[in-house]
């Protein structure tokens, strides 16, 4: 049985190394979409194996399903036109940055995790979604409420940004 | 490495990736592409320290749903900013929207 876990999150972590990797790299945004969207599944699966699959089926149901199609909304109304110039490459200063913006909180990160373990229990427990609504409905239903006004103001916020009249003065 | 820590250490490499790809992508829906990585990776660690540690499993999977909550709320508001950038500046290069009202 811990062999099997153990393959399932090696397999978990390969399609989240291989999506996050296509998401970064690739030229083509859809591609990198795709990946994304490799990367969420694999993240979907971790959840399973950390015994919580409401959260698993809420990954696949928001990200997957919501804010991927927003993306690709967005991918696909900023098209490039197709007589548009081909991009600069990069210069070196920039892919300096990138190395420096990447490798500093991984090292520090990754250490302190490293040298730093606290107990951790072999199994996961699973937690029944009925106390989730309890705790919803309970001790954190200001940060309940608070996130569904979150959503309206951008909901709305974003409404009204579009039907605005830009740029045409 | 305990479970906690290889756990950790997927939510790690996912924020390293994105951090790298934030700078990298020219173009703003590229960006937005890493962010989400990186959100994903912040519920991955999130969920993992609270299932696996005896700190209240609850907290962290509503914790987990809330990540997920704003970042589809920020996806709506970044799509409709990016409209507009490329309605007035006809490319999404986030290199070349540098012009502010002043």
């Amino acid at each position: 049985m811990e062999i099997l876990a153990k393959s399932a999150f090696v397999f978990y972590a390969l399609i989240i190394a291989a999506g996050s990797l296509m998401a970064v790299a690739s030229a083509s945004l859809v591609w990198a979409l795709v990946g994304l969207v490799a990367a969420m599944f694999g993240v979907a699966g971790m959840y399973l194996l950390l015994a919580a699959p409401f959260i698993a089926f809420m990954q696949i149901l928001i990200y997957v399903g919501g804010v991927c199609v927003l993306i690709f909304f967005a991918i696909m109304f900023t098209r490039p036109p197709p007589d548009a110039k081909a991009p600069r490459p990069h210069p070196f200063r920039k892919r300096l940055h990138a190395l420096l913006a990447m490798l500093v909180p991984g090292v520090i990160l990754s250490r302190v995790i490293i040298m730093d373990q606290p107990e951790s229990f072999q199994v996961p427990e699973n937690v029944d979604p009925a106390l989730l609504g309890k705790g919803m409905l309970g001790p954190y239903l200001l940060p309940f409420e608070l996130i569904s006004v979150a959503l309206f103001i951008a909901m709305a916020g974003a409404v009204i940004l579009a039907w605005h009249k830009w740029g045409n003065k | 490495m305990n479970p906690l820590a290889l756990f950790q250490m997927v939510g790690l490499f996912m924020l390293a990736v994105g951090l790298y790809g934030l700078i990298m992508r020219r173009t703003l829906v590229g960006m937005i592409i890493c962010l989400e990585l990186m959100l994903n990776g912040a519920g991955l660690s999130i969920v993992a320290a609270a299932q696996l540690t005896p700190a209240d499993a609850v907290l962290g999977q509503l914790g987990a749903l809330f990540v997920m909550g704003l970042a589809a709320a920020e996806a709506t508001l970044i799509l409709a900013i990016v409209l507009i950038v490329v309605k007035r500046f006809k490319t999404s290069d986030a290199a070349d929207v540098s012009q502010l009202k002043g």
